[in-house]
């Protein structure tokens, strides 16, 4: 093992009873690297970060952190991280600097050294303010500020953060993304979120997990690209409205214009997207050496529709994410659903075009929530 | 061994920023101070008060501070040890410092000991105040008072130990707090059933009883049995509670 590794974990297992929350995962965090640890809820993102602060020991598997084994010396463990758990769990009954010096006093930094750390890390975590209230009257965002000072105060090499940026408003994470891309250059960053967004600000590579398994691991443009799939937007005037048609002859049927864009050569998925009355908006997914921009845009000339719209989106992570975690989300939402099939069309879904909700889009959101209500 | 003190001192000054400390030293101190000196004795001969026993004793006090530790002195100190730091999360961030399980769990019995000690020397007032000074009611034996004391010292280590391994057996508080008061009630009472339990059972119960064990202390003997008999309980209790914070690992 090389020393620029500084989290390993090989045929990582964890089960609860006989719930296996981890199935043999392997990773391993070099020197310098920030990477987000991405998954639907209890996918195994808590219980592998609880591993490797040696909270839980793992049913199987080797963990080594900083070259140290979590079985063998779980306090050189971790003396070499900073962790902030989910929520950001503080004496509510201390105050801000109190517990700092707590932190510090069990991780033996002398008063001068305290000092010092104190200042830095009260300066880059926005704390100069609430030094002295006590921390149940401070706000969640707040809250998690002191959580994340009190892991960066011994200055550690490795830094392990459970959704950080969950309770902060959208100034505030901007603000931590940025401080974690400087700090993140001579320190190894782990953080979890289930924020995508975040995970294309910060960090250069994302671990996806997802009911236990690693689904993606690798720089994100590898993760945009592994489902090879373009999708398009193409929308047609159904209407005249308040402009008028300019096109040749009768508006076109919904039906029509469905079949016909499914006809397209290329074409391995279409879905309807929501819209009013004056158009008809559809969803086209292609494989990525596939530009279907021209033919769709002769389709709808030769038959004389007006095209209101017509764009190809790059995979987001967001899709990615959501291709390579759906089994995870429909095992959710339908409780019980045979396991074994979620499983199947979990990252090809070729053949099931028909069945297959759209993945992104309003239309989509609205069934989600509909089925969450019930 | 300086994390224990770390994380003690900071348990004691959690415990003072609370009301709880304060209200149970000055409950105590109040319901000890009504029942030794106003409550005139109740039918049976041996539980007249203070003035009543016309002596220069203080052993009415040492026979009303074990009960009121175990109903609610005990159980009030200890119920937050672990169930509280479980229940909130906050063990998940002590417990991933550098620390050992076993300093955190010893650090937080001297913390809960520290309370019921402070305690003890709290209720020194009153001997002093009887015997000493502003009264001096006559001579006070107070090596039998000092013996009173070490037994209150060992019964509420043998106590707290108690208290803290049921709260770590539990996430709420409030099921802590009525576990202890109900089992050290139970440890405590069951001496007064061991003279009417015949035969091995009796012995047993007697054996197990923290009412005989500690009844010889505030007669004024040590008894080594009794210290070993305390002590020993202290030492499992901690052992199990270090037990049930490990299980989190493999559960």
């Amino acid at each position: 093992m090389s020393n620029d590794v500084m989290i390993y974990a090989n045929d990582l297992s964890k089960s609860f009873g006989s719930f296996r929350a981890l199935d043999k995962i392997n990773f391993e965090v070099k020197r310098g690297e920030i990477v987000g640890f991405l998954g639907p809820n209890g996918a195994g993102k808590s219980t592998t970060m609880r591993i490797l602060t040696c909270f839980i020991s793992p049913t199987s598997g080797t963990v080594r952190v900083n070259g140290h084994d979590v079985f063998d010396a779980p306090l050189q463990v971790r003396e070499s991280l900073g962790y902030l758990p989910q929520r950001a769990p503080l004496y509510l009954e201390m105050s801000v600097l109190e517990y700092l010096r707590f932190a510090a006093e069990l991780r033996h930094l002398d008063p001068d050294t305290f000092r010092k750390r104190a200042k830095n890390v009260v300066e880059v975590c926005g704390l100069a303010q609430v030094l002295g209230r006590e921390i149940r009257h401070l706000s969640h965002g707040y809250r998690q500020r002191v959580g994340l000072a009190q892991a960066l105060i011994h200055d550690p090499p490795i830094l392990i953060l459970d959704e950080p940026t969950s309770d902060l408003d959208p100034n505030e994470k901007a603000e931590f993304l940025d401080y974690l891309k400087q700090i993140g250059q001579e320190r190894t960053v782990m953080l979890s979120t289930h924020n995508l967004a975040e995970v294309e600000a910060s960090c250069a590579r994302a671990i996806i997990v997802s009911r236990g398994r690693i689904v993606a691991d690798g720089p994100l443009d590898d993760i945009r690209a592994k489902s090879g799939r373009v999708r398009y937007v193409v929308s047609v005037q159904e209407s005249p409205g308040s402009v008028g048609y300019r096109g040749r002859g009768e508006p076109p049927k919904k039906g029509e214009v469905e079949s016909a864009f499914a006809a397209v050569t290329g074409v391995k998925k279409l879905g309807e997207l929501p819209t009013d009355e004056r158009a008809h908006a559809f969803e086209l997914v292609s494989d990525r050496e596939v530009d279907l921009r021209p033919d769709v845009f002769r389709l709808a000339a030769d038959k004389g529709w007006v095209l209101l719209e017509l764009h190809r989106d790059a995979q987001t992570l967001e899709d990615v994410f959501r291709s390579l975690t759906i089994g995870d989300e429909r095992r959710n939402r339908q409780l019980g659903a045979p396991s074994d099939q979620a499983d199947e069309d979990q990252d090809d879904g070729s053949d099931d075009s028909a069945q297959e909700p759209p993945r992104r889009g309003a239309h989509d959101r609205h069934e989600k929530t509909a089925s969450d209500r019930s | 061994m300086r994390n224990i003190w770390i994380i003690a001192r900071r348990d004691l000054r959690a415990q003072f920023n609370s009301p709880v400390a304060y209200v149970v030293i000055g409950g105590t101190m109040f319901l000890v101070g009504v029942l030794v000196f106003l409550i005139p004795h109740v039918g049976n001969a041996f539980m007249g008060n203070f003035w009543e026993l016309d002596r220069a004793s203080m052993d009415q006090m040492f026979l009303y501070l074990p009960p009121l530790m175990c109903l609610f002195v005990v159980p009030a100190v200890t119920m937050r040890t672990i169930a509280a730091e479980r229940g909130s999360g906050t063990l998940e961030l002590l417990i991933t410092m550098p620390v050992r399980d076993s300093e955190v769990i010893l650090g937080k019995f001297l913390a809960s000991l520290s309370v019921v000690l402070i305690l003890l020397a709290a209720t020194l007032l009153y001997p002093i105040a009887m015997f000493v000074w502003p009264w001096n009611l006559g001579p006070l034996d107070w090596p039998t008072v000092w013996a009173g004391y070490l037994g209150c010292i060992l019964f509420s280590s043998a106590a707290v130990a108690v208290g803290m391994m049921l709260s770590s057996l539990t996430e709420s508080d409030v099921i802590a707090f009525f576990m202890t008061s109900a089992t050290l009630s139970i440890l405590y009472a069951i001496g007064w059933m061991a003279s009417i339990i015949p035969g091995a059972a009796g012995d047993a119960v007697e054996f197990l009883s923290f009412q005989t064990r500690y009844q010889s202390f505030a007669r004024g003997l040590i008894d080594t049995r009794a210290v070993l008999y305390f002590l020993s309980v202290a030492t499992v209790c901690i052992l199990v509670s270090f037990r049930s914070l490990e299980s989190r690992k493999w559960s």
